[in-house]
Formats: structure tokens, sequence, C-alpha cells
């Protein structure tokens, strides 16, 4: 352990504890898919850094969306980072999910990920190289460091927005909303985590 | 080369239009009803496998051309001659009523690539059984794959026009 951390851990042990093992959801969307097995096994071992894949969305908490996003695959994208426990984190990984990339005229590519489901962080290029993932790891561990990465606090906040955003591209969606309560925005912070208690044991679908 | 082939299928049908293709391959013109009976003729002969289905949108001739790709493993089953190792069977519906007999009952692999066809270019295939979405999960007024879809004008007006998330704080 880095002795210059040593304050870090006494005052904020949960943060670090996240910081330090970030489990990535193993979804494949689009090519950039491609990158990431060389990332995780011995070539570049992602797991120097604390990252290693899971098995399932419901102990990951890193999101990587690895490319374009179809509307089909959208779907996917929600339930799967709606199943994962919080705190979660998601990365962009590749220019298409910053604006389409070179699908930004397609019948049914959705451009900006950013309007459906909240990003902590992108990764550029098209593809981005595994090294890339490692910068935009210890990007990750400054923002958590200074309490930027709150994409979860982001979505449980403005559910309703990105819930009508959702459902103007799938249409009406089948499963619950996630936070059912929280339908205004603007709630104060203290009363929206009172509610989050109740909306974890009932709102959760499978 | 491809002569006895083609000879036969000429004597056979008498709508249809051989010619050599490039690399030694056969291209068959055939009209939209007389589809399944050159393709079970040819199976006969020995092509047992459908490598594709493929369509093209010739918007200028108002036509859309559904192309089946047969091939055969081996040089002994299309009857010890020296024949083409690849058929091309190619047909034009017109674009507005687009509608052909499924091939499902000679190749039971053209179903998948049917419903393809189906979704993407809007073609009916007569006797498929479920002509059901495939890939896509909105509805689109023109098949996206048809040549006149404007695809820039439905990106502007579908996943344009969300709006980002104002997030306040």
């Amino acid at each position: 352990m880095d002795r210059n951390e040593l304050m870090k851990w006494i005052k904020a042990p949960a943060k670090m504890a996240h910081k330090y093992s970030l489990n990535a959801v193993y979804f494949c969307t689009g090519c950039g898919i491609i990158e990431v097995p060389p990332t995780i096994t011995s070539r570049w071992d992602a797991e120097r850094f604390g990252v290693v894949p899971s098995a399932t969305p419901r102990h990951a908490n890193l999101f990587l969306i690895t490319g374009y996003v179809s509307v089909k695959t959208l779907r996917a994208i929600i339930r799967t980072y709606e199943q994962m426990p919080e705190p979660k984190y998601t990365v962009g990984f590749g220019s298409c999910t910053i604006n389409g990339g070179m699908y930004w005229d397609s019948y049914n590519t959705i451009k900006r990920l950013d309007k459906y489901i909240p990003i902590d962080g992108y990764i550029a290029g098209c593809m981005p190289r595994p090294e890339a993932i490692f910068v935009a790891v210890t990007h990750l561990w400054t923002l958590i460091d200074k309490d930027m990465a709150d994409g979860y606090k982001r979505y449980r906040k403005n559910y309703a927005a990105y819930r009508a955003n959702q459902e103007m591209v799938l249409g009406k969606l089948e499963w619950p909303p996630l936070f059912p309560k929280e339908t205004g925005t603007g709630t104060a912070d203290g009363a929206a985590m009172a509610m989050d208690v109740a909306s974890h044991t009932t709102g959760r679908t499978g | 080369m491809n002569l006895p082939l083609a000879i036969r299928l000429g004597s056979t049908f008498q709508s249809i239009d051989v010619e050599s293709g490039s690399s030694g391959r056969l291209v068959v013109q055939v009209p939209g009803e007389s589809v399944v009976p050159v393709l079970t003729f040819l199976k006969e002969e020995g092509y047992g496998y459908l490598q594709l289905v493929s369509c093209v949108d010739w918007i200028d001739r108002g036509a859309l051309q559904l192309v089946y790709l047969l091939s055969c493993y081996t040089e002994d089953e299309i009857g010890g001659e020296e024949g083409s190792q690849e058929v091309f069977v190619k047909t034009n519906v017109p674009r507005g009523r687009a509608s052909v007999p499924s091939a499902i009952g000679v190749y039971e692999i053209a179903e998948p690539y049917e419903r393809e066809i189906h979704e993407l270019y809007g073609v009916h295939f007569e006797g498929h059984p479920r002509l059901t979405p495939l890939f896509l999960e909105r509805d689109y007024e023109i098949p996206p794959f048809r040549k006149d879809f404007d695809t820039k004008q439905y990106v502007a007006d579908v996943f344009d026009s969300v709006p980002p998330v104002k997030e306040e704080g």
C-alpha cells in the first residue's frame, strides 16, 4: 500500500476500497469489446489496477460500454445498468458512445449515450488501445476521490428525465420504474435518500 | 465449360436467361414466379447448399433484385461433369408490390434470410411461416435499407430530437 495514501484510507476507507476493486461488467456491445480480452488477460493485466471482469452485473460496479449502441442494445444496457448495485460507474469506450462516431447517420444507432444513462467518463478514440482503459481507470480514481464520479446519484436525481428519454426511443418500457417515487426533479437530497431505502426494497425489478 | 447445365436449364424453363458470370459462375435470371421451380431443379442437380439470399434495391429501374447464391460441396454431386461450383439465381420484383414465393420449401435455411429481407427491404415472401421483426426494435415507415429511406432525416427526427438530460447542481 502506498504510504502517501494512508490518510485517504483513514478518512474514507469505503471510497478507497471502491477505487481498487472495480468489477467490470463483461458486456459486449460493439467492436470495442475486442480490446477488453487483452486488457484483462496476461498481456496488459488489468488486475494490476484492480479491474476484474464480473460474471454478472449484480456483482459489478464498473460498466464499460464498448462501442456503438443500437436501439436493441440500449434496452439491454438500461436493464444491466439498473441491476448493478450502487455505487456504480459508467465509462463510454470509443467515440461511438460520445456522438455516434462513424455511425452518426445510422438508422438504428442511438448517438449520444448520455441522453439515456449517466456517464462518468469517456475514452475517446476508434479504437482506444488497452492503455487508454488504464488511463481512464486512473482518472476514475481521481474522480472517486473528489466525489465527482456521481453518475448513479445523477441517475437517481433525474430519473424521470432519463426514463422519459429512454421511452422516446424504445417506446413503452416493459419494466416498472427503478425509482418510482421520485417522479419530480429537484428533490432535496435528504428526502431522496430516505426514499431510496423504500424503493430499494420495493422498486427493484429482475 | 458451363454449357451442359446452362443448356439443360434453358431447355427446361422457357422464361429464364442463363449467362456465365465471372470466374466460372453461372448467373440465371428468372421471373419471380419461377424462382421456386428453378431452385428445385438446381437442388436436384446437386446444388444442395444455399449460401445466402441477398437483396439489391435498383431504385432507378424501380425494382428490387433478389439474389440466391447456390453452391455444391463436391464436383461429384453435379454429375461428374465439369460444371460451375456456384450458381446465382436472380429475380427482379417491382418495388411497389414486392412479393415472391418463399424458398423455404426447397431450402429450409432461407428462413432467416427471408425474414431479414422482409424487415430491411419490405419484400413479402408468400408462404413464410413467421415474417416477424428479426433485428429492429422500432417501426420504420419505409424499410431502412431501401434507397429512398433518408437516414439523415430519420436520425435528425428521432435520435437528435431526444433532449439532453438537464442536470442541476
